[in-house]
């Protein structure tokens, strides 16, 4: 975080209030248990704060992206001493799993959606073609527990989910892909 | 106030800049090809298909909608202008993507020639001397990874599967394989690009890559032979798009390949002008329409 100069309205504060903002197909989950922000600076201005949120798309196409740079615009634009907002998101870092904190897994699996297992691998993210083709790793199922899992296929109802079966509970389910 | 405010398809640009072409390259393949995949929407053989590929689309949309994003910084254009807004011959798409989808098995041995060739541009870009142009690889190459397995699972598929889906999808690969070399067609300014490391690796050294990578699975599944025969077939039927002024040059002729000592190359030369300059088939007039009918109908709409 940058401060430019010191403001009625700090980059904590602002850090704070987009870190609540839900994600719109996955309420009980916020942008901020997402790990999606990536930097906030906060400028003086002659009538108050100009703030950009800097943001990292956990998938490139999703249309959820638009809603979500609105409702941050509008979260942070609400605070008192922010006189402009910039949302803003960024290629500069690639989203991975890892970036979701453990409050995020938990949300998500509270809502039925397994989280992405830890990556297994170091360095970034995985090449698309190695030896052994790629393939969708077993998720935990959310709902009992169990590792006994299918990965029926790694498209959902969603860009970023995953469709999988639990042989245990015997219930669908769906996971965040890694 | 931009030409596209007027509804007009007239985007005009500045073609110029040999990296307005690569991202337009970029940008228009996947959009045309994710417009494509979104007509299994609600059709595909079973909900899980219905699913795959209306995400795929999904995705492709996505990725172009990066690529021209950079445009936008480039041009000062907005992105649904650029995507949207410009006539049919402005596309630079390559003519593979714009074909309809015919039945299942074109449109599976399609997605896998297609999909094998972004993976394999993708990979060389993600080393582009042009930063912003290799960070947006990161986020693009973890999501077609998931396009690929999609679309190697379905080839084993078909390919090992009942004598009718081994017999389509054969057909699919001998008929889009001409097209398919079509993405490895020199883009406008292409030497420039090369010599300052935006696009690292040279469109002629991208298309071994790729059939390398093609080959082998061909190989495996005993289809090999598709490459030569895919390659036989008299040049694609390519037409300038009516409104197009270009001076008529010759329609794109790809080279051949041949299996010589331990690996299939590509013979010959690429040469007269195919969807990278414009010129495209009469297939892209439909999808053009449709794919921007509600952009032109209502400018400047918004969700």
């Amino acid at each position: 975080m940058t401060v430019h100069t010191a403001q009625s309205v700090t980059p904590e504060q602002v850090r704070a209030v987009v870190d609540t903002v839900p994600d719109p197909e996955m309420p009980p989950v916020t942008v901020g248990d997402l790990g999606m922000v990536r930097d906030v600076v906060v400028e003086a201005g002659a009538d108050g704060a100009r703030v950009v949120v800097e943001l990292i798309p956990t998938y490139s196409g999703c249309p959820a992206t638009q809603v979500i740079r609105e409702d941050v615009a509008e979260a942070v634009g609400a605070l008192t001493g922010v006189s402009a907002v910039e949302v803003r998101f960024s290629f500069a870092e690639t989203w991975t799993p890892e970036r979701i904190s453990e409050r995020g897994r938990e949300r998500l699996r509270q809502f039925a959606i397994a989280p992405p297992e830890r990556r297994q691998r170091p360095g970034g993210c995985l090449p698309a073609r190695e030896d052994a083709p790629f393939a969708l790793p077993a998720a935990r199922c959310p709902i009992c527990g169990s590792g006994d899992t299918t990965a029926d296929s790694p498209f959902g109802p969603t860009p970023c989910r995953s469709s999988h079966y639990c042989r245990a509970c015997r219930n669908p389910f769906e996971a965040m892909k890694p | 106030m931009s030409a596209a405010s007027t509804g007009q398809p007239d985007l005009r640009l500045d073609t110029a800049d040999p990296r307005l072409v690569l991202l337009l390259a970029l940008g228009d393949d996947e959009l045309v090809l994710g417009h494509r995949h979104s007509h299994w929407t609600g059709v595909a053989p079973h909900l899980e298909e219905d699913l795959a590929f209306s995400s795929i689309a999904q995705d492709e949309i996505g990725h172009a909608v990066v690529w021209y994003g950079l445009a936008s910084e480039l041009t000062g254009h907005d992105p649904d202008a650029l995507g949207l807004g410009r006539a049919p011959h402005e596309y630079r798409n390559a003519i593979l993507v714009e074909r309809e989808n015919g039945d299942w098995g074109y449109s599976i041995a399609r997605q896998y020639l297609y999909d094998t060739a972004d993976d394999v541009r993708l990979s060389a870009l993600a080393d582009s001397a042009w930063t912003a142009l290799a960070q947006a690889t990161g986020a693009i190459r973890r999501e077609e990874r998931y396009h690929l397995m999609h679309a190697r699972t379905w080839l084993d598929r078909l390919a090992h599967g009942p004598v009718e889906a081994r017999r389509r999808v054969t057909a699919g690969l001998s008929a889009a394989l001409r097209d398919a070399l079509g993405l490895f067609e020199p883009l406008p300014g292409e030497a420039a690009l090369v010599d300052e490391a935006i696009l690292p690796t040279s469109h002629a050294d991208l298309l071994q890559r790729w059939l390398d990578l093609v080959a082998a699975d061909l190989e495996r599944v005993g289809l090999e032979r598709v490459l030569e025969e895919g390659t036989s077939l008299a040049d694609a039927d390519f037409v300038p798009t009516s409104s197009g002024q270009m001076e008529a040059p010759a329609a794109l002729s790809a080279p051949h390949l041949e299996r010589r000592a331990d690996r299939w190359e590509p013979v010959g030369e690429f040469s007269g002008h195919g969807g990278r300059w414009g010129r495209h088939s009469e297939a892209f007039t439909a999808v053009w329409e449709e794919l921007t009918g509600t952009y032109r109908a209502h400018p400047g709409a918004r969700w």
